[in-house]
């Protein structure tokens, strides 16, 4: 449903000569169409936010001492961190699809002299980054690599 | 302050792409690991002396402040565009800069935690 937006959206600095229609928000805004897409990226920054913040408290935990960490390490068992950590892969995960689905289309023609690659290898290049330091991190997380 | 925010406004936009890309490519993992599989027992986590001595290392060092700091960028960037997107632009001036000022504490705490280690 269209609704009124808000009053001063695209509001002109002097009134103008002729009438205007009163500014709507578009009629599928937030979640409805491509809006959806678009309300949910926006969102993942709430959870990119908790993530920064927690990843910050277990490097901290690292730097006091080993019953602070063992102690955070137990806590992240209990099921809503568990919950609220599948959460925040699926955003990630969203996140890097978006962004990097729409980074190619966003090169300029030329950098320069040089002329960027075409926008298949661009985007191949960017899943494979991706995979790549996703699996090799994992695996030290892990202990499988630099034990 | 709208004039100061526009003045910061490159820096701000610099961290909020890096904050996608390079937080993005890390904390799939991250996330992945210590999130999920490590307290569901699918692997063992990791001990405090391994993890200690990994993260202490100048690699490691600069990989978790970007961990950290990044992110809370992208993060207080794209909760400043949800704000003005549900409540409008009046708020901006107020709403942005505590967005960015928890980034930026974030961020300091951030290297106080990674040069701690």
């Amino acid at each position: 449903m269209a609704r009124a937006s808000h009053p001063h959206a695209m509001h002109p600095k002097k009134p103008g000569s002729t009438r205007t229609a009163a500014p709507q928000m578009p009629p599928k805004f937030p979640m409805a169409g491509r809006y959806r897409a678009y309300t949910l990226f926006d969102w993942t920054g709430l959870i990119y936010l908790i993530l920064g913040f927690m990843a910050l408290e277990i490097v901290w935990a690292l730097g006091t001492g080993k019953a602070e960490w063992v102690a955070l390490m137990e806590r992240f068992q209990n099921p809503i961190y568990v919950i609220f950590h599948v959460l925040a892969l699926v955003s990630v995960i969203f996140v890097g699809v978006r962004f990097f689905g729409f980074f190619p289309k966003s090169q300029p023609p030329r950098i320069g002299p040089v002329k960027p690659p075409p926008q298949p290898v661009i985007l191949g290049g960017l899943y494979v980054a991706w995979i790549g330091i996703s699996a090799v991190f994992s695996l030290i997380l892990s202990g499988a690599l630099f034990r | 302050m709208k004039n100061l925010l526009l003045k910061f406004e490159p820096l701000i936009w610099l961290l909020f792409g890096q904050g996608i890309m390079i937080g993005t490519l890390l904390l799939t993992g991250w996330v992945l690991i210590l999130g999920i599989a490590a307290p569901l027992g699918w692997v063992a986590p990791l001990e405090f002396e391994h993890a200690h001595e990994l993260a202490a290392s100048f690699i490691g060092r600069v990989v978790l402040a970007a961990l950290i700091a990044l992110p809370l960028w992208k993060g207080a960037h794209h909760m400043r565009h949800v704000f003005i997107d549900m409540g409008g632009a009046d708020r901006d001036s107020k709403v942005a800069p505590l967005l960015y000022l928890i980034s930026l504490a974030g961020s300091v705490a951030a290297i106080v935690a990674v040069v701690r280690l």
